[in-house]
């Protein structure tokens, strides 16, 4: 099938335009704050994110808190900086168990023969038959809810969708005319491998993973929606999204902030990947 | 430690003005309907419950609070309770019991039938009893009231005599339960799995259909003639039927109340009923439920809470006054008991729970915990002071698992490291069994003060096979299981109090639970649905005397 | 192609198909073996139940539990192969009769929420192609937070705005037509994000290709060239992509069925997660398993039927 691996393209973007210049630079810019966010969040705080007080609960924004205040009267702005680290964990995390099992399983059916192919095929495609929380249920039947569980589900549902992109690219790049060229001119197959299939074949996972993080923190959230995500007080921002839901008639801000730092952490990261896979290509 | 008060009359401490403005704004549709119009016949009320949706409509299997709910609406019991808390006549019209409490004799109301035509008669409550003590029902709730009930001998028709192994003076309010209602014999005989879909009893209404996951359907009881003593009128209800639906979302349910999809909704949030206060447009009905006022139980089998010292300390530093008044919008008042404030022998005593954070300090440098980390955390030979608290969502409302989190940022304040883990239920009782928990809140609902034995006697910590035990602050006392053991056999009313008095001052004094508010339990409803009232014994909603005016 | 290479395609698609049944059904199955409960337990009345030894020894006889493992695994796969998928612990009738009477609630929803999200996908394709580079960056970013939405969010903003505000549909599921709306645009929107991606990606490739310059050389106007060539060859990766779409929307019916209270598949798993119910489970896991397996049945059907070109790329993955 011919589905997924053409996803990737469409992700990878190779058509598009280049992003406007100064997407790019507020794009970094972004980056950067999440970077200080996550490495010292103290740099960007205006208070202790977890200290509480109950008389200033549910306080809209103002100049002495910039996103308002919870139901505890903790300031939301600090808490969406705490939580960065958190969230871009379990994104960084989740995406990486899918990126590292999708490897080995798009690795092994576009590189091996036909019957490892197929093999992989039938694997993949039973780990497509439990999908996101379908899987992570089953995985918190087995162990009990929690963040390391909801990352590892969120993982594991994200795997096949990888490996077959992988394969795709794979069989792709092997069968195109440069990498023909090259085994006319004699090179070696590791060489060959090496040089110019994995590198050609590996550069749309930059975005694929790009996409992935956000991806993973929305999922999470459901998980924590439905009682079985992150740990209190940990002020993960899938966490604080379900957390503040209650209260979106009355105090908005509790949702959109942290809603806002998702969205704009997917964009942000899916126009650097663009970027990158665009220069990427003009490289070739 | 002064003086018995019961929690209702308490000073409201610290309660802002608006928290007070929005109690009065409230207007409980209890009784007296009489006095906004005349009733109308007919109409078909729908029910919107976010509680889980039973696997059994039989409260006599398992026995939960969601089955009360809707088995009040199709079942009945021997006796009811009113308003002060006396217990009143229902299925049964007087009772006796002999010199030494060991047989009680229930005489029968005449020429009742269950919907299914089988007569009510004492063959019919022996039969109930005997399915309540029979394993195979896998009663819980209902086959721990009747504990000390042996057998029931049909004395005649219209006398069931229940004889006990040891005196009960809790015998009444177990049979005013709807986890000991009175079943039809013919229905039970059918087996469980079609007795667990469609009960059939005397009450106003019959189980028509159940549709998982969606409703259940109650049609009419045209043949109606019993109801509590203190029932508003006689014969069949108004209404032709309920649809019972299961609205798991707290918001959702809400929103469908709003718009006119349901007519009354369960479990209305704190800050829903603070919005509804405020626009006028829905009636409150604020119902606490009795037994055990929801408390956070302190651990004290095991380090650290083995320490009354480290006890005192955790009490003196969390701080949850302020937080249930801004989380819970003045909707619940803080406690100092650790019984609900609708029972008559609650015993209160706000002065053990001031908090003092220099005294929490002090207790701990006392105790050894002398140690801090670089977060503030105490320790004691090398073993932080870690408090794991896991929290059932499934039975701690949002407002409350924010409640929870402030418990653990005043805690912190004193050195102590509250691990908060929120769960779901099988998880919850997976760690409580396993003995891994310092801190816990777990509801309990039961009419009378004997819900003390079964929370704080130490016969209570031995588990049953699934690990499963009442006695969470894990108290072993000789001298409460004592007065709790003499209590739950003596008949004079103002020893029984005394008793019970001195068994809480124990459990308040060890500093064993930090009370917080009644169990919460609060229903909105349409102003068009009238003369609806929550029963007096387990504070379920009963619909027998209700209409919809519109 | 020969008819005996197609025949033999086709067994191999069949078989395939089973193989995957079977692997869900044996994975499902160990791994609930490793689940630290005892099933007994869940069956007398779940977590915090507080049943006999002798009435947790009988449960075990009554349900084989004391079997070795190897022979309650045999015992299930003879089952399944009848269409029998046991008892359910917690309601004790068959999962079967209960998975039979909440499947078709979550397969309307699925199947409606796939369409509402192509009609959105195309719609959002077909002009953000036409718009220049401004146009697309919008488009972009509108696609990027449509599938970051999380489904619970959206579901409470829209009964927020549609419901409590304006009045016009009912929050709660009910017999009307009316009730399915929101839940159907809640599960639609974000797949639309996804499916617009990728739908606008291939329209703007499809449009550099040779047969669109050369349609447009023999005068063919833009919208025509856009609805004729560039939208058939957009639309079908994600034709490809139903089966997973039909899981990711099961996945989400979870949450939706959940805040709408809407009967199915979804709850019913939720449920049955919570009280351990793992017949429910394994059940629930397997049905949504052949509904995916029969899905990508029918879209390898139809993509070879919208574009023949496919039988010559196959490849077995």
């Amino acid at each position: 099938m011919s589905d997924l691996e053409l996803s990737n393209r469409a992700v990878a973007g190779r058509s598009l335009p280049r992003p406007p210049r100064i997407g790019t630079v507020l794009a970094l810019a972004f980056v950067a704050f999440l970077a200080v966010a996550t490495f010292a969040p103290g740099l960007l705080q205006t208070t202790d994110p977890d200290a509480i007080a109950p008389r200033d609960a549910f306080e809209p924004p103002s100049w002495a808190h910039w996103f308002g205040t919870d139901e505890s009267g903790r300031d939301v702005y600090s808490r969406v900086v705490e939580g960065t680290a958190a969230s871009l964990l379990i994104g960084v995390s989740a995406t990486a168990i899918g990126l590292a099992l999708g490897l080995l399983l798009g690795g092994l059916a576009g590189l091996g023969g036909r019957v490892l192919d197929f093999a992989v095929g039938r694997v993949n495609e039973v780990l497509f038959a439990f999908p996101g929380i379908l899987l992570a249920l089953l995985i918190i039947v087995l162990w009990g809810p929690g963040p390391v569980t909801a990352t590892i589900a969120v993982g594991l549902s994200t795997a096949p969708g990888y490996a077959r992109i992988i394969r795709g690219e794979l069989v792709r790049v092997r069968t195109s005319s440069y990498v023909e060229a090259a085994r006319v001119l004699g090179h070696g197959r590791a060489r060959v491998l090496v040089r110019h299939i994995l590198p050609n074949a590996l550069a749309p996972l930059v975005v694929l993973a790009t996409l992935g993080i956000g991806q993973a923190v929305v999922w999470a959230s459901a998980l924590s929606y439905l009682g079985l995500g992150a740990q209190p007080p940990a002020a993960e921002w899938g966490a604080m999204l379900s957390a503040g839901r209650i209260y979106i008639t009355t105090a908005w801000w509790l949702t959109v902030f942290p809603g806002l730092m998702i969205v704009v952490t997917t964009i942000t990261t899916t126009m650097l990947g663009r970027t990158l896979a665009a220069r990427d290509g003009s490289r070739r | 430690m002064t003086s018995r008060r019961i929690f209702r009359s308490l000073p409201a401490v610290a309660l802002v003005a608006a928290g007070a403005i929005v109690l009065a704004g409230c207007t409980p549709a209890d009784g007296d309907a009489a006095a906004t119009g005349d009733p109308v016949t007919g109409g078909t009320l729908v029910y919107a419950s976010g509680d889980a949706e039973p696997s059994c409509l039989d409260p006599h299997v398992g026995g939960n609070y969601p089955q009360a709910l809707i088995a009040g609406q199709f079942l009945e019991s021997l006796v009811s309770l009113d308003e002060s808390g006396e217990v009143i006549p229902w299925l049964a019209t007087e009772w006796t019991t002999s010199e030494d409490g060991l047989t009680w004799d229930f005489t029968l109301r005449e020429d009742v039938s269950f919907t299914d035509g089988t007569p009510f008669d004492a063959e019919a409550v022996k039969a109930n009893v005997e399915h309540l003590k029979d394993p195979a029902t896998q009663s819980s709730t209902g086959y721990l009231a009747l504990g000390k009930v042996d057998t029931v001998e049909v004395v005649s028709d219209t006398v069931a005599r229940f004889h006990l192994s040891v005196p009960d003076s809790a015998l009444l309010e177990s049979l005013s339960q709807p986890w000991t209602a009175i079943e039809s014999p013919t229905g039970i005989a059918r087996g469980m799995d079609e007795n667990c879909v469609a009960p059939v009893g005397t009450g106003p209404f019959i189980v028509d259909e159940w549709i998982p996951q969606d409703h259940v359907s109650l049609v009419r009881n045209d043949d109606y003639t019993t109801g509590p003593a203190d029932r508003a009128h006689d014969g069949a209800a108004y209404l032709d039927g309920i649809t019972w639906r299961f609205i798991p979302d707290s918001a959702s349910r809400y929103a469908a109340l709003q718009a006119g999809e349901v007519d009354i909704i369960d479990n209305a949030q704190p800050d829903t009923l603070d919005q509804a206060s405020k626009s006028g447009t829905l009636v409150e009905i604020d119902a606490p439920r009795p037994g055990a006022a929801n408390r956070l139980e302190l651990n004290s089998g095991q380090p650290p809470f083995d320490d009354i010292r480290v006890r005192e300390a955790f009490i003196r530093a969390a701080d949850v006054n302020d937080g249930i008044d801004s989380l819970f919008f003045g909707t619940a008042d803080r406690s100092y008991s650790v019984l609900s404030s609708v029972e008559q022998l609650a015993y209160s005593d706000d002065s053990l729970f001031d908090t003092d954070l220099d005294e929490a300090n002090a207790l701990l440098d006392e105790a050894g915990w002398t140690e801090r980390d670089s977060r503030g955390i105490r320790s004691k030979d090398g073993v932080p002071l870690t408090l794991r608290f896991p929290v059932s969502t499934n039975q701690s409302i949002p407002a409350e698992q924010s409640l929870f989190e402030q418990v653990q940022a005043t805690a912190k304040e004193a050195g102590f490291d509250v691990q908060l883990s929120p769960v779901d239920l099988s998880s919850w009782y997976g760690a409580l069994a396993a003995h891994e928990y310092e801190l816990v809140s777990a509801p309990y609902t039961k009419v009378g003060p004997d819900v003390l034995r079964i929370l704080y006697h130490s016969d209570s910590i031995t588990p049953a096979p699934s690990g499963y035990f009442a006695n969470l602050a894990q108290l072993d006392d000789a001298d409460l299981d004592a007065l709790l053991t003499a209590a739950a056999s003596e008949s004079d009313p103002d020893e029984r109090a005394d008793l019970y008095e001195q068994a809480q001052q124990i459990i308040l004094g060890g500093f064993y639970a930090l009370p917080l508010y009644d169990q919460q339990n609060h229903f909105l409803h349409s102003p068009g649905l009238e003369g609806v009232r929550a029963m007096p014994t387990v504070s379920t909603p009963t619909f027998a005397d209700a209409w919809l005016a519109d | 192609m020969p008819r005996s290479r197609v025949l033999r395609r086709v067994a191999l698609r069949l078989a395939g198909a089973a193989f995957v049944l079977w692997a869900v059904a044996t994975l499902t199955f160990f791994a609930i073996h490793l689940v630290p409960g005892d099933p007994a337990q869940a069956i007398l009345g779940g977590p915090g139940s507080q049943a006999s030894q002798e009435a947790l020894d009988e449960v075990r006889a009554d349900y084989g539990l004391d079997q070795p493992l190897v022979v309650q695994y045999g015992a299930m796969l003879g089952r399944l192969v009848t269409g029998d998928l046991g008892d359910s612990y917690a309601l004790k009738t068959p999962v079967a009769e209960l998975i039979g009477g909440q499947i078709l609630g979550t397969l309307a929803l699925a199947a409606l929420a796939l369409v509402v999200a192509w009609v959105l996908a195309v719609g959002l394709a077909l002009w953000s192609t036409s718009a220049g580079r401004i146009g697309r960056a919008i488009a972009g970013g509108l696609e990027l937070t449509a599938a970051a939405l999380p489904h619970f969010w959206l579901a409470t903003v829209l009964i927020a705005v549609f419901s409590t505000s304006l009045g016009w549909l009912p929050p709660v599921s009910n017999d009307a037509a009316s009730g399915l709306v929101l839940p159907v645009i809640t599960l639609a929107v974000p797949l639309a994000g996804f499916l617009a991606q990728l739908m606008r990606e291939r329209m703007l490739e499809a449009l550099e290709q040779p047969f669109a310059v050369s349609a447009a050389a023999r005068g063919e106007t833009a919208a025509g060239l856009r609805l004729r060539h560039a939208l058939r060859h957009a639309a079908l990766p994600a034709i490809n992509l139903s089966g997973w779409a039909v899981g990711y929307l099961i996945s989400g019916a979870v949450v939706v069925e959940t805040i709408f209270a809407r009967p199915g598949l979804g709850r019913t798993l939720l449920r049955a997660t919570e009280l351990r119910d793992v017949p429910v489970v394994v059940g629930v896991v397997l049905v949504v398993a052949l509904v995916y397996v029969l899905m990508t049945l029918a879209t390898d059907v139809v993509s070879r039927f919208a574009d023949p070109r496919i039988a010559r790329e196959e490849a077995p993955a």
